[in-house]
């Protein structure tokens, strides 16, 4: 656990919202590519922030060392920058409104194995998969994890310490096609929820039915067909939703976005998707009374976590914001701004972003299509200031006369975000979750993402 | 202790641990960075980090340790976990610590940065692009000054060392007109001097005026096989692909790369030819030693035969291939010699694209995605801007259907390209 040299300086902070942030990140990686040892590593960073806010501009300073005469230093590089820029912008704002003081604490419990751990797990998988799929090209198999302990100090808002620790286990499966190419596919082991390594993955067994099932998608993805380019109806699988509410709507909503000129600027109460869709960021527990895949309880510039609702009833009802942000727009802050290591000052960010789950089933939702496709996985994606959003498939299906065909080629989906959820006309009663992906905007971030499945128009990349 | 010192301890430390062999690199950077967001000056970062990391032969294995704390029990916990870590991996003869390669010390770009300078210059950007081009939001802007220094030292006895500056800059922009937002487009250079206004780098100008002009796009009507011209951005990151999928450890290793048996053989159009030039005096601090070797030039493809893969020593040692000679991503693709609006005017159909947003091309090379910040052509004029059009290939055809590269070139301190015309790409609209 991080030790406490930070508290000691709230007296240094001045006047005008200050925080500073000691973190240490972890990172644990084991890359076996065809039976060969690709990666071996863990890396480690710890070091100490500090960020004062002067009249509408930020001053923000970090160093490595952690000690109290570092912290001392790193505050008043914070501050120098502060005075710097407000000396030379002198946009004359008033003070951050004032947060409650008090303390929050996420503490899941976190341990750290050896890196035998994840060898004997990567290395015992590699195996399996090549004594059990004879007929692949290659594999590849790569554990993963990461964790973030952050212990915060503000002078105007909550304090906190959180420790957030997270482990994956990525297969991809390369197969080959009859005209001589290869085809891939990858899974995340465990990729619904966080958690610690040693906890998560003891055994290769429980995941032999999902490596199956990858293996059997993989193979049908050899024999497939390009997808025919062009607007068609889909079912978006419930890997997929979590993608559309994070790049087709999320992006678009950060009020920093908003500011840098997002097509969501002129939308906000207008309606923006069909009645069915009401989206959500999840601060730390779903609306089943789940725990979201990665609970933020105080965010890294004081303010404590809630929920914001971002599109009800298909209607756009709330930004994500800063604090800063928030007194602009004149909002409530929910604690969406994220810092990813302890160099890096917070920024709006989601947190645990999804559609609410409808009343259809599955089946009959794809029953419903004639001519069309059903989207299973995906990879990454993209979003514009103009709404209009990618995100790559990598694995789907043909539907013809309301049942499943012949696997697809990898290909890309895009659409505009506020006309696409128009076209939304059904919802799947269920919803899958991930937290395996990093969100990019100057700086990586662990995001969770999730909704159901549901029916809409595309437009889909082919030849 | 200094640089030096803790390199020699981690060695000394690694080799009493049990290490075979062993190699470390020590470094130390600071970092002033100005940021603008939503056009307004927004914040000043100062940043000082340390890093050490670590590698570490023992029975033929491979462990690797990284961390930013130079205290000694921190060194010893990480030697100690990358002795750990090498002992349970599996032995591998493909694994070693880069031979002796001379001792050197390396000094590049600005050493002493003026910050207030670099105020100044965003401050004259921010005033050129309201007044220049008053579409135009900067929705982020960042400039930054970055220096470093360090030293990298194996057990074989190669000393490297290191102590550089540059300059940065990064935009993020769009065009808007009452309600109307355009697309967001963005460019980067490195630099080593102040002398020039931030308007004439990045190709920030043309950059602007195509997002003016792009207010109101249009889908293409339909699909319709035509030619893509690639702008120089986009032409690197095609290359960035390119040679990821077809030319990398992980293709080259598992032994899938299409491009496996096409050493020494027509893999793109005759005319096209690509280099990695970190030594060139185009790039703003290039690498200059990676992995324990001295970075030189090298050539990927000459006049479309493929000269080389871009392997790690690892990578070359497991398939019997050649190392690259550089990791550095420098690249330059050789201009032609026809200017660019002739290229144009020669298109009958197709697209100039400046920004690709699309899925992760497959390791066969098929590609499909959105054609950003893009003109449609017909009959070779530029006819207008497009959204919700996507383009669809395979980069294998794409690499063989070069019709034309330009004589126009940009550069960004990272390599220099030129635009590229191919043909038979599928482009489809609604």
């Amino acid at each position: 656990m991080i030790s406490d040299r930070i508290s000691e300086m709230k007296g240094l902070m001045g006047a005008g919202h200050t925080e500073i942030r000691a973190q240490r990140s972890t990172t644990r990686r084991v890359g076996v590519l065809k039976g060969n040892v690709v990666s071996n590593v863990r890396s480690e960073t710890m070091g100490v922030c500090a960020r004062v806010y002067r009249s509408g501009v930020y001053g923000f300073a970090s160093g490595a060392e952690y000690s109290p005469e570092a912290v001392r230093d790193i505050l008043a590089a914070a501050q120098r920058n502060a005075e710097f820029m407000d000396t030379r912008v002198g946009k004359g704002k008033p003070a951050l409104p004032v947060i409650p003081a008090q303390k929050l604490t996420f503490d899941p419990g976190f341990t750290d194995p050896e890196q035998k751990k994840y060898l004997d797990f990567v290395l015992e998988l590699d195996a399996y998969l090549e004594k059990t799929y004879p007929a692949l090209a290659s594999r590849s198999v790569s554990a993963y994890a990461d964790s973030m302990e952050k212990l915060l100090v503000t002078n105007d808002g909550a304090d906190g310490y959180s420790i957030l620790p997270r482990s994956y286990v990525y297969v991809t499966l390369t197969a080959p096609t009859s005209d001589g190419s290869t085809v891939e596919l990858f899974t995340v082991l465990g990729g619904q929820d966080a958690g610690c390594f040693d906890k998560r993955y003891t055994s290769i067994e429980p995941f032999k039915a999902e490596i199956d099932r990858l293996y059997g998608d993989v193979m049908r993805k050899a024999e497939g067909v390009y997808a025919e380019a062009g607007l068609r109806d889909v079912i978006l699988g419930p890997n997929l939703a979590g993608m559309i509410a994070h790049e087709a709507v999320g992006h678009t909503v950060e009020a920093d976005l908003v500011l840098g000129g997002s097509v969501a600027a002129h939308l906000l109460g207008k309606p923006v998707a069909s009645e069915l869709v009401t989206m959500v960021d999840y601060a730390h527990t779903l609306s089943s009374g789940k725990q979201a895949p990665l609970p933020v309880y105080v965010d890294d510039e004081g303010t404590p976590a809630s929920d914001e609702v971002l599109i009800k009833d298909g209607i756009l009802v709330g930004y994500m914001n800063s604090r800063e942000s928030a007194q602009h727009f004149g909002m409530e802050p929910h604690g969406n701004a994220r810092a990813f290591a302890f160099s890096d000052e917070p920024l709006i960010r989601m947190r645990n972003t999804g559609i609410v789950p409808g009343t259809s089933k599955l089946e009959d939702m794809i029953a419903s299509i004639d001519n069309g496709y059903y989207l299973t996985e995906t990879g990454n994606g993209q979003a514009d200031t103009t709404g209009e959003f990618m995100f790559g498939v990598n694995m789907g299906f043909e539907i013809k006369n309301g049942k499943l065909g012949r696997a697809i080629r990898d290909t890309t989906v895009s659409g505009v975000a506020f006309e696409m959820l128009k076209s939304v006309t059904a919802l799947s009663d269920d919803d899958v979750w991930v937290s395996s992906g990093f969100c990019g905007k100057k700086q990586p971030m662990p995001v969770g993402m999730g909704g159901p499945a549901f029916k809409c128009k595309i437009n889909i990349g082919g030849r | 202790m200094n640089d030096r010192k803790l390199a020699e301890y981690t060695l000394e430390k690694l080799e009493k641990l049990g290490a075979d062999a062993a190699a470390v690199s020590v470094s130390h950077s600071s970092t002033d960075e100005l940021n603008v967001d939503g056009g307004e000056f927004s914040l000043m970062r100062t940043l000082f980090d340390t890093g050490v990391s670590l590698s570490v032969i023992k029975n033929g294995a491979k462990g690797t340790a990284a961390i930013n704390q130079t205290s000694k029990e921190d060194i010893d916990a990480a030697c100690a976990a990358a002795i750990a870590s090498a002992e349970n991996a599996k032995p591998d003869e493909a694994e070693r610590i880069a031979p002796f390669k001379g001792k050197e010390k390396f000094t590049q770009g600005v050493l002493v940065p003026d910050v207030a300078a670099l105020y100044d210059r965003i401050e004259e950007f921010l005033r050129d692009t309201r007044e220049q081009f008053p579409k135009i939001m900067m929705e982020q802007f960042i400039a930054d000054y970055r220096r470093e220094s360090g030293i990298y030292m194996n057990t074989n006895g190669t000393e490297f060392e290191l102590e550089e500056g540059c300059y940065g800059l990064s935009s993020m922009f769009s065009a808007h007109e009452g309600e109307t937002a355009g697309s967001f487009n963005g460019a980067d250079a490195a630099f080593t001097s102040l002398d020039r206004a931030f308007m004439d780098m990045a190709s920030h100008r043309r950059l602007f005026r195509e997002s003016s002009d792009s207010l109101y796009p249009k889908p293409v009507d339909g699909k319709f096989t035509g030619t893509l011209i690639a702008s120089p951005d986009l032409l690197s990151s095609f290359m960035y692909t390119v040679l990821g999928n077809f030319c990398s450890n992980g293709t080259i290793i598992d032994g899938t790369s299409p491009w496996l048996s096409m050493l020494g053989r027509q893999v793109a159009s005759k005319g096209f030819t690509l280099t990695s030039r970190p030594l060139d005096p185009e790039v703003v601090c290039g690498e200059r030693f990676a992995g324990g070797f001295k970075s030189e030039n090298m050539t990927y493809i000459e006049d479309g035969v493929l000269k080389g893969f871009m392997l790690s020593d690892y990578g070359a040692r497991k398939t019997g291939f050649e190392r690259a000679k550089n990791l550095s991503g420098s690249f330059f693709v050789e201009p032609g010699t026809t200017p660019l609006s002739e290229i144009i005017a020669g298109v009958e159909r197709g697209m100039i694209v400046n920004r690709f947003s699309g899925g992760e091309p497959a390791q066969n090379g098929d590609f499909s995605g959105v054609a950003k910040n893009s003109f449609l052509v017909e009959n070779g004029k530029i006819v207008g801007a497009v959204n919700e059009t996507m383009i669809n290939g395979s980069f294998l055809e794409l690499m063989k259907s070069v019709r034309a590269i330009s004589s126009d070139t940009e550069s960004s301190g990272g390599g220099v390209m030129p635009w590229a015309a191919f043909d038979g790409v599928t482009i489809s609209g609604k």
